[in-house]
């Protein structure tokens, strides 16, 4: 196939360079070059393009996102910007183009660019999903990773897992793999990274999921400064369409700061002896009085038994807050765990996995 | 680090909370006061410690009073002032008395609290036969810096779980790498005999290190101890997991009581050894 290219671009040199590498390219042919938003609107129809680069360092072409969008609904846009800027590729994303690339670039960079976005899935904001539990053997770990594989196979789309649990993150064992990278090496070197070269950074678990592991030794979590673990999640939350990432227990600064930019946070605890009822209020209670904007955290409670609503009301009666969901205890998971085949999922006739379908349809449709 | 100071610190740690750090303070604090020694709790899990809530003490000072009294240098300082004293005692006159140092009561107030007033608080604490530390499951500097002071790091681990058994494999290899000695860190199993798959010995073999003891699951008298309120001694005195808490502190004291260990049967998994073996060479 071949792309059909407009360019927009505000800067003389960069249509030159842009122009150039083009007409050099097999698999591109240019078709012409403007410098505003409306001259392009206006006259691009003619040509029948399937790909737009589209300058979004100007700030009145990032406006007219939306208006390129809905006039050529069939091409591919992709937002071309001279430095990765997380706040400029969030809006080119609320406006559903393809994706961003950075100048300048080559030809192929294109195409990986496009392979990469194609993979993502909708053209839409991605959902960025924190679980946050305020002690460890929380079921926490275990829930991302089930809900993450539930997502991947539901929507086809491109979900990924960060391990931010820096100093004992079990995603690792949990699918059982030995990452080439981990979170140390994508914060150390986010700062020169772009969408096509950080995506290698993530290990393929399988179809459509993808994860980025934690450090092998707790030491390393202190190379791990929070700005440029947000800077990671910020990225990251470009490429993939979900992104679900795992906390370590407990309030520190990076648990608080991922949560409160995830547009979800789940609050995981697992009834043991009753005492983390108290943990639980606590924690959404700091919350609701440290957040610095409005938003609702979602407490969960594992290994409920009976698992029913006739205890799910009690247990929201002793907490004083609404619960999400209430998980029952799967013994058979475990086992599962321990032997690193959670990635062949568990029996859809569980209660267990029952509630994790629902649970991520309610992420699906929005509800959550 | 230790100079000058007669008490023993014995701090509880492990590499993944929820498994047993604040019941193994409170019931080896009790025991060791049982055998008639003066001891504090000190509760530094300080987000979300339990001490307080477990012994249903409801402390007048917290160590974030500590604090500000220090930095407001104020006359006639004294930190015994600010602990919180736990009394039981039975029909029979059989009881024991230990003080706890309380956690701050906000969530907030944990992350204000600074290292040098914590190991300020420790080294103050000498009156005592025994300071016993309940810290949570992190490297953090606070925590480090306890394990400094200590006599003793009773390193905790319920090892019925592959990632359980990875962090405390961890977290061991990280304490020898920072130069603590093999021999103030002691091993201790948590819940040996629970119905598991990896076996105590596959775990020593591992790690390379024996256990220094062995504490025996039964969530059922644990969780009646703490819907009592009371150390393990009280709420189930005849239970195994009660005679294992005072062996425990038998063994610190260097007092050998007649009972030995109970036996721990287990069911050794040649598949789990293999896994092991996989991810930890």
């Amino acid at each position: 196939m071949k792309y059909k290219t407009i360019i927009v671009e505000t800067n003389k040199q960069m249509t030159d360079t842009l122009s150039a590498t083009l007409r050099k390219a097999p698999n591109f042919e240019l078709l012409s070059t403007f410098k505003d938003a409306n001259s392009a609107l206006g006259q691009s129809r003619i040509y029948n393009p399937n790909l737009f680069l589209i300058d979004v360092d100007a700030p009145q072409l990032l406006e007219m996102l939306p208006a390129f969008v809905d006039l050529f609904p069939k091409a591919v846009i992709l937002a071309t910007m001279s430095n990765w800027n997380a706040e400029i590729a969030y809006k080119a994303q609320k406006a559903h183009v393809v994706g961003c690339i950075i100048k300048p670039f080559k030809a192929e960079e294109i195409i990986e660019t496009i392979n990469l976005y194609q993979k993502r899935g909708k053209p839409d904001p991605s959902r960025i999903i924190s679980f946050f539990s305020p002690k460890g053997r929380s079921g926490r770990t275990t829930l991302a990773a089930l809900l993450a594989l539930d997502l991947a196979e539901k929507t086809k789309e491109s979900v990924a897992l960060i391990d931010g649990d820096l100093q004992f993150g079990d995603l690792p064992i949990f699918f059982d793999l030995e990452p080439r990278h981990t979170v140390v090496d994508a914060t150390h070197d986010i700062k020169l990274l772009t969408p096509v070269s950080f995506a290698p950074y993530f290990h393929k678990i399988k179809e459509n999921l993808w994860i980025l592991s934690s450090p092998e030794r707790p030491e390393y979590a202190e190379l791990v400064e929070t700005d440029s673990f947000i800077e990671v999640v910020k990225m990251a939350g470009h490429i993939f369409r979900y992104l679900l990432i795992d906390l370590p227990a407990g309030f520190n600064p990076i648990s608080l700061e991922v949560s409160n930019f995830a547009d979800t946070n789940f609050v995981v605890a697992m009834i043991n002896t009753g005492l983390e009822i108290e943990h639980m209020r606590r924690t959404l209670d700091m919350f609701r009085e440290r957040r610095k904007k409005h938003k609702v955290d979602y407490p969960i409670f594992t290994r409920v038994n009976p698992c029913n609503d006739e205890e799910r009301e009690k247990l929201e009666l002793r907490l004083g807050y609404p619960i999400t969901a209430i998980f029952p205890n799967e013994y058979n998971l475990v086992s599962v765990a321990n032997s690193g085949r959670i990635l062949y999922g568990l029996s859809h006739d569980t209660k267990l996995m029952q509630t994790v379908d629902k649970l991520s349809d309610r992420i699906i449709s929005g509800d959550l | 680090m230790a100079e000058g100071r007669n008490s023993i610190i014995i701090s509880i740690f492990s590499t993944s909370s929820g498994n047993g750090k604040t019941v193994t303070a409170i019931n080896l604090a009790a025991s060791l006061a049982k055998e008639g020694y003066a001891v504090c709790l000190v509760d530094l899990d300080l987000q979300f410690g339990d001490v307080t809530h477990y012994l249903k003490l409801e402390p007048k000072y917290t160590i974030t009073d500590v604090q500000m009294a220090l930095a407001n240098k104020e006359p006639n300082f004294d930190v015994l002032n600010y602990l919180t004293r736990y009394e039981h005692v039975e029909d029979a006159g059989n009881g024991v008395e230990f003080f706890v140092l309380a956690r701050p009561p906000l969530i907030f107030d944990a992350y204000e609290i600074e290292v040098p007033v914590v190991e300020y608080i420790l080294n103050s604490l000498k009156w005592f036969d025994f300071v016993v530390v309940d810290l949570n499951a992190a490297f953090s500097a606070l925590n480090l810096a306890v394990l400094d002071v200590s006599t003793i790091i009773n390193y905790l681990g319920v090892v019925d779980f592959l990632p359980s058994v990875k962090n405390f494999k961890i977290g061991y290899d990280t304490l020898l790498r920072f130069e603590y000695e093999e021999s103030k860190i002691r091993l201790v199993e948590n819940r040996s005999n629970s119905q598991k798959l990896i076996s105590g010995e596959d775990v020593e073999r591992l790690i390379g290190n024996k256990f220094y003891h062995r504490l025996p699951n039964d969530f059922r008298s644990v969780s009646k101890s703490v819907n009592a309120g009371l150390p393990l001694m009280f709420s189930s005195p005849e239970a195994d997991i009660t005679k294992s808490f005072l062996q425990l502190a038998a063994e610190y004291t260097n007092k050998q009581t007649a009972e030995k260990d109970t036996p721990v049967v287990e069911e050794n998994k040649g598949f789990f050894a293999r896994l092991l073996s996989k991810f930890f060479g």
